[in-house]
């Protein structure tokens, strides 16, 4: 509950979030009507609290989200930008052994327009609706989000999963939630490198999702050609590009649209 | 964290190689042609694409160590490197090695066929080639210094390499007994998980892997690239080069690193490359984007500027400088601000204009403190789009203005 902390619970608490209160080393007092306890445990014993949105800096976040878990917090989004990835790795893991699930890190959280906001998004890019938006990327889930409120059908859930290598929830595990909730509509958000828009998709398939999936990909003018150690001149840039991953996905029989616009 | 498994190898570097390819892991079969693609993008790994997303990415960023500070640490963990001694410019050699390998230090790729790698029998090659290396630069990089290491013949050439790879979240393993220039054509490597990869090669080559993933774990290191490995008639090993990666999130606490930090000189994140179309965004993904659109329309970025959220007036109004004196002459701005202010934004721009009225600025302001963001730009009759398509699209296709 730093400075960033504290603006960000405000403007969560006005939009209809449930904080329940905040948890900061060597405090136990309020911040504008809402309780400061010094440990997750206690927030955890007095409020019942089963989520945790972590602001801390980067070198003490492992401590903070591993304290979270302990505690039986059940999802943690976190924030912060900057942790090590052997940390996150390391957490990853703790919190799949215990059941606990990460969104982020380096996230801007998400939201349920209308209902609840667990994030620091700019809350008019988003307009209670019926679609799903899934990203990696912060601003462009604004960016889309905003266009599908004026455009489109407005959005029901949009989740930023983050942009680190390392992370919390892959778009596969996304999926899940939006299959128990029955959600018919979804936008991925993706960039290039790595697999996962693909392997999420596939996930989605495999589990029966019937839903309508339109996916964007960001970084398709990446330069190719350049490279980095020996091993680096095998590729000529194709894997992991974005005309790759749109070629497989077309496969899938999923739309990919060029432009935002054509995600509407 | 993960359990390691150390048992008699079930096949040696030899059979491996006369193998088919294979994968070891989820998948358990036995794949062709398609999955050597696969294949190789997980050596390529080390490509541009995803080193440039690395590279933009605030967070989850790389640093590439050089090949003499890979191949120090590889010694202080007991894995064999030749004799060696580092020289910078302006340093004067002790004693020379004869014969010897004088290697380039730049971060570059394929040094050896760029002039990066020079051999020296004579004490006159010696002096000749030190010279030439320590002022040619490689692939427009000047080097850190030269590496001069003993020329050593090996019987065979391994490949060996460590990555904590995003796709697995996990350290994957690969190793293929192409090791050298060569491996980029072969069909025989192994590539899974650490620990799955482990009880399938030589336990000579299992007992390297485990430093390497020591080497890993205690320095935050993302690649550990080893190519080739070189094996003596005896079968002792030795690393004749080193490619490591260093995750930039925990410089701070690596700091024997930070002597090798090249500090960036801005506040943004900045790449310049060919084209005509400057593009300005907050968060890399946006600025991806309008890169994208830009190309879209027709037209060519001519930089991926990232201001990060939260930009001030004067690290925006930085930005354009930059943009400015890097000979750019429009400029795309898109700004959706969740953290960042857009009236800051607006007062940077207005700030550049005033000082250079005949540059073409197309900007585009959404998000937090937009009205204030506005106000200001009306009243400096700077005009602004509500739209990422519709100020793209007159940037590139263009309108007289």
């Amino acid at each position: 509950m730093g400075k960033y902390g504290t603006f960000h619970a405000i403007r969560m608490k006005k939009y209809g979030t449930n904080i329940v209160c905040g948890v900061s080393k060597g405090r136990h007092d309020k911040y504008e009507n809402i309780p400061i306890l010094n440990s997750v445990e206690e927030a955890v014993s007095k409020y019942n609290a089963d989520t945790s949105i972590v602001f801390v800096p980067a070198i003490y976040a492992k401590g903070a989200i591993l304290e979270s878990i302990d505690a039986g917090i059940e999802k943690i989004i976190v924030i912060t930008e900057h942790i090590p990835q052997y940390d996150m790795l390391y957490l990853c893991h703790v919190a799949r052994k215990k059941g606990a699930r990460i969104i982020g890190p380096n996230c801007p959280g998400l939201i349920l327009p209308g209902v609840s906001k667990i994030g620091i998004m700019p809350e008019g890019a988003f307009v209670p609706g019926n679609i799903a938006v899934i990203s990696k990327s912060g601003t462009l889930m604004y960016e889309v989000s905003n266009y599908l409120s004026l455009y489109s059908t407005g959005i029901k859930v949009a989740i930023g999963l983050g942009g680190d290598p390392i992370s919390g929830t892959s778009i596969a595990e996304a999926f899940d939630w939006l299959i128990d909730n029955k959600v018919a509509k979804v936008r991925i958000i993706g960039e290039l490198g790595g697999n996962e828009e693909i392997e999420g998709i596939k996930h989605a398939l495999n589990m029966g999702y019937s839903g309508e999936i339109k996916v964007f990909l960001a970084g398709r003018m990446a330069p190719k050609g350049k490279r980095m150690g020996h091993a680096g001149a095998i590729v000529r840039g194709y894997i992991g590009s974005v005309d790759y991953k749109e070629n497989e996905l077309r496969k899938l029989g999923v739309a990919v649209a060029k432009t935002i616009p054509e995600l509407i | 964290m993960v359990e390691i498994h150390h048992g008699p190898a079930t096949v040696t570097g030899d059979e491996i190689c006369k193998m088919p390819l294979i994968f070891i892991g989820k998948a358990q079969k036995v794949e062709r042609s398609g999955s050597r693609e696969t294949c190789l993008y997980l050596l390529g790994l080390l490509n541009l694409l995803g080193g440039m997303r690395r590279y933009f990415i605030v967070g989850g960023g790389l640093m590439k160590l050089h090949e003499f500070v890979g191949k120090s640490i590889l010694r202080t963990y007991g894995i064999p490197v030749p004799k060696s001694f580092f020289v910078r410019e302006g340093e004067t050699v002790e004693k020379k090695i004869l014969p010897c390998v004088l290697k380039s230090q730049v971060l570059v790729g394929s040094r050896m066929k760029n002039g990066g790698v020079l051999f020296a029998n004579t004490d006159k090659e010696f002096d000749l080639h030190l010279r030439t290396l320590l002022e040619r630069k490689i692939r427009g990089e000047t080097p850190y210094g030269v590496l001069v290491e003993e020329k050593i013949s090996v019987k065979h050439e391994h490949y060996i390499s460590l990555v904590l790879d995003r796709d697995e979240k996990d350290l994957v393993l690969i190793y293929s007994c192409d090791g050298g220039v060569n491996v980029e054509s072969s069909q025989n490597f192994i590539k899974a998980k650490f620990d799955d990869v482990l009880n399938e090669i030589d336990p000579n080559m299992a007992n390297i892997a485990t430093t390497l993933k020591r080497i890993a774990l205690e320095k935050d290191v993302t690649l550990l690239e080893i190519n080739p490995l070189g094996e003596s008639e005896s079968g002792e090993f030795v690393a004749l080069d080193a490619v490591f990666h260093l995750d930039d999130s925990a410089l701070y606490r690596q700091p024997w690193a930070k002597k090798f930090l090249k500090k960036n000189p801005h506040s943004f994140h900045y790449l310049k490359l060919d084209g005509d179309i400057g593009v300005i965004g907050c968060g890399a993904g946006i600025v991806m984007a309008t890169m994208d659109t830009v190309e879209h329309f027709g037209g060519k970025p001519a930089d991926f500027l990232d201001l990060g959220g939260g930009a001030s007036e004067a690290t925006t109004l930085a930005a354009l400088k930059t943009l400015k004196n890097d000979g750019i002459r429009k400029i795309v701005m898109n700004i959706f601000g969740g953290i960042t202010k857009c009236d800051e934004t607006a007062k940077a721009i207005v700030n550049f204009k005033r000082e250079n009225p005949d540059y073409d600025l197309y900007v585009r302001i959404t998000g937090t403190n937009e009205e204030e963001a506005k106000r200001i730009l009306k009243e400096n009759h700077i005009s602004f789009y509500d739209d990422m398509y519709s100020v793209i699209k007159d940037a590139v296709v263009g309108d007289v203005r």
